[in-house]
């Protein structure tokens, strides 16, 4: 492929991942923090751009690890463990970065990193990843997609959610009903994109 | 189910007993946004808003501020009586609201009727919907209130 | 059986590598080594380790700031001024602050950290704020919710004040309230005991504090007070005294009176003490002595709704309507200083009637405690 076929290969997947597979709505995974955390915008916009940046990196780091270290030895099986040990320690270790050098960023952001440290999205773009077969540069496009793919279910939703608040809404469906229901109806919108990009 | 930290930090000062006595949640084992919702649909149903509830609730009061503690006779059915305490209380939600710990108590003539608030409760009831926890002191029953304020 | 014994090894060794990164991660990012902090341009320097609050690290210098809500960012009472070393204004504080303090450089002390050299500028008597530790030695029952707790100092074993002034009490967790707060409390006593206080407290319904007061505290149990606070105190002038108070607002006014027993004080003094029922009035006969001993002092309780059949021949009325209409009759009424002692309610009131004849709102004095 020449590197213009590349970059064109690299953009198919970030806006596949974005769209006709989004992580969220085509794959159902992150859907704990999506039920919850989706009260107010602009706490699903702080919670988003958590989960955008631990997904690019962590993708990357487990792309490393898997093809430097689980693929020699033959220890493929244990990239379950693996992939949740660095996640944690990475998490880790971006919050204190942060949290030192910019109290202001730490305080919008920094605060849902821990809530996402057990967000199984993350977990899953990486085990996506091994099973695409994809390249570090591919992995890391995978990543972000599904990081802001996943942002933008969440502020759809949140969005969605906080016009709700005024709205007459049966007592049995209030809370997590109706936010299933809502879930349920974007995901019927998003089977729209189906076909028109594939990432694999 | 996860909560935002915001959210978290909320409801784990309410719980506490840090602001007032035995919180603002009581016994209530509902979380903050399941007690809201519940007494939002209760409010609904007895045909209210919580608007007109803070309004009315506030009139009431100021009726009888001007009394400094005294029985004041409000239209036909009421007799109020507002308590001063000195110091404020801080809203939990995080913005910059205080009030006075003033407390109303209201006395249906007729029905026999108690229902006493803070300025608080005003505050917490207009803004963020919130009646408190079951089994908190200043816990206010939906439809005790609106049977009292709106009777007349 | 050799892949089991790689797959531990490789697992173990990418774990121990991943915990030794965090911690030496650790010690070096969360390190802020030794940080000075100082307060008033010079006036007061230590070197702490950094890491903590401000609020906190001030605390554990013994330097209070006012605070409600124990460093949640809250309540936002523990406002200081930072002159330099604080950063940027956080989102938790934004909501706390308006566009005059963000230009000041107001910051919310439990909020900020400190992490390097720092410079703060608090009121000069905050500094004199000690903690004391007392005994309380005894608990005088003056209606069926109000009571004078009388403390004994015991480390430090002597306070100075300015008569007037208010302590803050320390409630300490007990069953119901599980945490520890704050609230304030007039002294009411005598300055010239400096070995303790006296406060005089009414119950509020569900009160944290007060709770405490009323069904949980004994004769010789351990109370802890920071203080003294507030700008409640007789200003060194010649004018005549209009002191208006209601229940438990006749502490410091019965301190101030001492005072001027003290020292002679011949300054002509009115007092308006306001309750519901006779059966809220206390202190009678203190005042009545206070009658006898001061140059020229009138006591005057007023009762807004005597009971039926009681044998009240006083005053009768809201205590501001009261003083109203006494007010009214004294000639010089406009050069007179009030003071004023109570609920915001009748505070406000108060300070609406003081203005209507003719005394200049710089001449009332209150603390609204808040």
């Amino acid at each position: 492929m020449t590197f213009g076929g590349h970059m064109i290969h690299l953009v198919v997947i970030l806006f596949a991942s974005v769209f006709t597979e989004n992580i969220l709505l085509a794959r159902f995974l992150g859907m704990c923090s999506f039920l919850s955390v989706s009260r107010q915008v602009k706490t699903a916009v702080g919670l988003g751009f958590a989960v955008v940046f631990v997904m690019t990196f962590t993708v990357a780091l487990d792309w490393l690890a898997f093809q430097y270290i689980l693929q020699p030895f033959h220890l493929e099986f244990f990239r379950f463990i693996l992939f949740i040990i660095i996640i944690a320690a990475f998490v880790q270790f971006v919050e204190m970065v942060i949290e030192r050098y910019s109290p202001a960023l730490y305080q919008t952001l920094g605060i849902f990193l821990p809530l996402i440290t057990v967000n199984c999205a993350i977990l899953g773009a990486s085990l996506f990843m091994v099973i695409r077969d994809y390249n570090l540069a591919e992995g890391i496009a995978f990543g972000l997609g599904s990081g802001i793919g996943w942002m933008l279910a969440i502020v759809a939703m949140a969005g969605i959610r906080e016009k709700l608040t005024t709205a007459r809404i049966p007592a049995g469906l209030q809370g997590p009903g109706i936010t299933l229901i809502i879930a349920g109806l974007m995901a019927l919108a998003f089977i729209g994109f189906t076909g028109v990009l594939s990432g694999r | 189910m996860k909560k935002s930290p915001q959210q978290d930090k909320l409801e784990a000062l309410l719980r506490s007993s840090k602001l007032s006595a035995c919180g603002f949640l009581g016994e209530d084992k509902r979380s903050l946004w399941e007690i809201i919702d519940a007494d939002a649909t209760e409010l609904e149903r007895l045909g209210r808003t919580r608007e007109d509830v803070a309004a009315r609730m506030q009139e009431l009061t100021d009726q009888a501020v001007p009394a400094l503690g005294d029985w004041v006779k409000v239209g036909k059915m009421f007799q109020v009586c507002v308590d001063d305490n000195r110091g404020m209380i801080p809203c939990p939600w995080p913005h910059a609201v205080r009030c006075l710990k003033r407390i109303t108590t209201i006395h249906h003539l007729k029905t026999g009727k108690t229902v006493r608030w803070s300025d608080l409760n005003i505050h917490l009831i207009k803004e963020h919907g919130f009646f408190e926890g079951k089994g908190a002191p200043f816990r206010i029953e939906p439809k005790d209130l609106v049977d009292s304020i709106f009777a007349s | 059986m050799g892949t089991i014994i790689i797959a531990i090894v490789i697992i173990s060794g990418v774990g121990a590598f991943l915990a030794t990164l965090l911690v030496f991660a650790e010690r070096v990012i969360t390190n802020y080594g030794d940080v000075e902090v100082d307060i008033n341009k010079g006036d007061k320097k230590f070197t702490v380790r950094g890491g903590g609050s401000l609020l906190e690290t001030l605390t554990n210098q013994k330097i209070f700031i006012p605070s409600a809500c124990g460093g949640r960012g809250t309540c936002g009472y523990c406002k200081v001024k930072v002159l330099e070393g604080a950063g940027t204004l956080l989102p938790t504080e934004e909501p706390y602050m308006d566009a005059q303090e963000r230009a000041e450089g107001i910051r919310l002390s439990c909020q900020i950290k400190v992490r390097n050299k720092i410079e703060i500028e608090i009121p000069g008597d905050l500094l004199t704020i000690r903690e004391y530790s007392c005994t309380c030695e005894k608990i005088i029952d003056y209606t069926y919710d109000m009571k004078q707790f009388n403390l004994k100092l015991v480390e430090p074993t002597s306070i100075t004040y300015t008569p007037g002034q208010y302590i803050q009490l320390l409630a300490p967790a007990y069953e119901g309230s599980p945490e520890e707060v704050y609230r304030a409390y007039s002294i009411s006593s005598d300055p010239a005991n400096k070995s303790g206080i006296e406060l005089i407290v009414r119950r509020v319904p569900d009160g944290i504090c007060t709770t405490y007061l009323f069904d949980h505290l004994k004769e010789d149990d351990t109370v802890r007070v920071n203080g003294p606070y507030g700008k409640f105190y007789l200003r060194d002038t010649n004018a005549p005294i209009i002191f208006i108070a209601g229940g438990s607002g006749i502490a410091p006014i019965k301190c101030i009176l001492h005072h001027m027993k003290n020292t002679t004080i011949k300054r002509k003094a009115v007092f308006f003490f306001g309750v519901r029922t006779t059966k809220d009035l206390f202190l009678v006969e203190e005042m009545k002595q206070f009658e006898k001993e001061l140059a020229d002092f009138t006591f005057i309780p007023v009762v807004s709704q005597p009971e039926e059949g009681s044998d009240w021949h006083g005053a009768t009325g809201r205590v501001t309507t009261v003083a109203e209409e006494f007010l009214k009759r004294m000639p010089t009424v406009s050069d007179c200083e009030g003071y004023l002692c109570g609920s915001p309610g009748m505070i406000d009131s108060a300070v609406k009637i003081l203005a209507d004849l003719g005394i200049p709102e710089d001449k009332h004095y209150y603390d609204k405690f808040s």
